[in-house]
């Protein structure tokens, strides 16, 4: 190759490439270490991330009264349930100050965000204030919001375990488990593709429906802080909700979660299906369901123990401990959560944590009157949890499903159920450990 | 004969795998939502366009479409920029060791980056603007380009680059004359690719981008709501997202297929 006659720049060398390189590095962490945007401005919007969610959708009808009153824009942004979770652990793991208002899990998150430090004290604010009335939630959703004798978030959306079922077929609802077995079993026609039972077999996203049947035999995840799951009742437990999808439910049971399992309902093949009843607007909507004529609400039928389904705070809303707006957001929360707002909402059909919109007429009017029956029967019977209350429950999940889905699929399931016994009692000692870190 | 037939057989079959799900989506994108969720309805009903008129309506799909598109395109140009030159470079003057050390941009996990980097941007202030969303796709897109790049360039005859020279040019001058306009299958390849990859992009959109960012794979999960999903709206939606693709890839079909076989016959 000729050599160039031109004079040119001066060839770049390894040592100049690596003084080009540490420039950049330099400059690259001259620039992280630089303040950050420092005061938020009058333009700064109040930043709320949430669930897509009916509660959300409803919510943001109103946020221009909320924008007018603060003087404030408000962003939302919502996400899926998964992807806000994962957004906060990125964002909030690196002191984020782009969130001010968090929607969340309590029962999923609320433990490992307040051991992480990352939720603002809103005691004095709900106690200090006579306006929000802080004892008029229900007090299973008060204790959830309290971790380490701080409240950390406000509740805002409730959930029971209830029973779907097909008025067109049954005169009316199984007052029993084993009414709900033989029923089931009875309706279930595999060769015209209809089932007596349908409900979520999926290995982690079924552990939150199993618990009011756990709760029904006398079991429970945890009990004085040890495993629980390989007891008698909750075998029984197992035993009994694996049958049930296997022998009345439909092919594939173990694969399905809420997704899969309510069309399944929704289109008419089956006759029962148990899940949360905050989504009982999918089966009255004729664009998603057949069987908005036909379906029908009553409470979880009792087991051994009684009807004990679940009732949870399913959403609640915090103030990320590194917002720069914390007065802003806390006013969000007392407008959102307020009594006012709440029965506005619960107006819409979306059940909320205040006994007073449970108490009147007017919020409980706009429920089907069955479900409505439903839903204040399992309010007073119901247990505060549907879940391992752990630091880390997508993990504990995946190990009390397990033999759920043995029970399923018509494995051993006290065989399946020693061995997720001893591994969940380790998993809580870790828990444990971790949480006292 | 025989062997004709197997190979007829196992192209059919094959295509009908990949192709299975592209026509699931479009179909269940003229379908109502009973209908996409029915199991007994196949690719024989009643279309309804009413799934398209919604996500239209709605503007939503149509904004983060735009923000894809601006930031696909910019990442892309920019990554070539950038790319290309150091492809030749590393080619002609065999700095692959240079070159390995841009590949670890590809094999680092993208997600241990996340935290990092977002600490970084939003001590700068740009989360949420596009600046952030073009330059963590242009962090895929620069490998990306570079070594396809480099195969190319390694295949185009040195001689040809030694005449320019010798009439005169500079080594970059080479470059720029003679050996890029001879890569231009090889860059539109490449760009078309680092295109896919930023159109497609999910978790760097999730986390870097506001409501006015968000790019389109973020928004089709507006379609998912906590209890429900709206799969009709949903397909329309990644219908909508699918085709500017598909088009890009049927015009540049000519260069695709020049740029991918480059370099296989070197020698």
């Amino acid at each position: 190759m000729p050599a160039d006659p031109r004079p040119g720049p001066p060839p770049l060398t390894r040592r100049s490439f690596g003084r080009l390189a540490a420039g950049v590095a330099g400059g690259a962490a001259l620039a992280g270490c630089a303040p950050g945007r420092g005061a938020p401005s009058r333009d700064t919007p109040l930043r709320v991330m949430g669930v897509n969610h009916v509660w959300s959708q409803a919510i943001s009808k109103y946020v221009p009264e909320f924008e007018e009153l603060i003087g404030r824009r408000v962003s939302m942004s919502l996400l899926t349930a998964d992807q806000l979770s994962n957004s906060y652990n990125v964002k909030l793991n690196a002191s984020g100050t782009d969130i001010d208002v968090m929607m969340m899990r309590a029962l999923q998150e609320q433990l490992l965000f307040a051991h992480n430090g990352w939720l603002a004290d809103l005691t004095g604010r709900v106690t200090g204030d006579a306006a929000f009335r802080w004892a008029d939630f229900l007090q299973a959703a008060r204790e959830r919001s309290t971790t380490g004798g701080k409240v950390l978030s406000v509740p805002i959306v409730t959930e029971r375990a209830a029973l779907y079922y097909r008025k067109d077929l049954v005169a009316k609802p199984p007052a029993t488990l084993d009414d709900l077995m033989e029923t089931s079993l009875r309706l279930t026609d595999r060769g015209a593709n209809f089932f007596g039972f349908v409900g979520r077999g999926q290995r982690n996203g079924s552990v939150s429906q199993w618990s009011s049947f756990l709760y029904a035999f006398g079991g429970d995840f945890t009990i004085d802080g040890r495993s629980g799951i390989g007891r008698p009742e909750a075998v029984t437990a197992y035993e009994y909700y694996g049958r049930l999808l296997r022998e009345a439910g439909p092919p594939g049971a173990t694969n399905m979660t809420l997704e899969q399992a309510m069309p399944i309902f929704a289109q008419g093949k089956a006759a029962f299906y148990v899940d949360a009843d905050a989504i009982y607007t999918n089966f009255l909507d004729p664009k998603v369901s057949t069987v908005q004529d036909t379906v029908a609400f009553a409470p979880v039928p009792a087991g051994p123990r009684g009807a004990r389904p679940y009732n949870i705070p399913s959403w609640s809303l915090a103030v990320s401990r590194f917002s720069l707006l914390q007065d802003e957001a806390w006013e969000f929360l007392r407008w959102a959560a307020g009594p006012e707002m709440v029965a506005r909402i619960q107006a819409d059909g979306i059940p909320g944590a205040r006994t007073s919109a449970w108490s009147a007429p007017a919020t409980l009017a706009s429920f089907p009157p069955d479900l409505a029956a439903a839903m204040r029967r399992s309010s007073e019977i119901g247990v505060g949890h549907d879940r391992p209350e752990v630091l880390q429950v997508g993990r504990a999940r995946d190990i009390v499903g397990r033999p759920l889905v043995a029970g399923i699929l018509g494995g051993s399931v006290p065989a399946v159920a020693r061995d997720a016994d001893a591994e969940f009692a380790d998993f809580l000692v870790r828990d444990n450990r971790y949480r006292e870190a | 004969m025989r062997l004709s037939w197997l190979r007829a057989v196992v192209i059919v079959v094959v295509s009908l795998v990949f192709a299975l799900p592209i026509v699931w989506m479009f179909a269940a994108a003229f379908k109502t939502n009973v209908q996409v969720t029915d199991p007994s309805v196949g690719l024989f009903f009643t279309p309804t366009l009413e799934n398209f008129g919604n996500v239209l309506a709605d503007g939503e799909i149509l904004a983060a479409l735009r923000n894809s598109l601006l930031v696909g395109v910019v990442s892309t140009v920019l990554s070539a920029v950038i790319a290309v030159p150091a492809a030749w470079a590393v080619g002609r003057f065999g700095m692959h060791r240079t070159g390995s050390l841009v590949l670890v941009a590809r094999i680092v996990p993208a997600v241990s980056l996340l935290v990092p980097w977002y600490y970084l941007f939003a001590q700068a202030g740009l989360v949420g603007s596009y600046a952030v969303l073009i330059l963590s796709h242009m962090f895929v897109s620069v490998p990306l380009i570079l070594w396809i790049m480099i195969g190319f360039f390694e295949g185009l005859p040195v001689e040809l680059e030694e005449a320019g020279r010798t009439d005169g040019l500079t080594a970059f001058g080479a470059f720029l004359r003679i050996a890029l306009p001879l890569a231009a299958p090889g860059t539109a390849t490449a760009s078309v690719l680092a295109f896919v990859a930023s159109w497609n992009n999910f978790m760097f959109a999730l986390i870097f981008s506001d409501e006015e960012t968000q790019t389109a794979p973020v928004t089709l999960f507006n379609f998912i709501s906590y209890a429900s999903t709206d799969w009709g709206g949903l397909m329309a939606a990644a219908s909508l997202m699918t085709v500017p693709v598909v088009i890009a890839a049927i015009f540049g079909q000519r260069y695709l297929v020049a740029g991918l076989t480059a370099g296989a016959t070197k020698g």
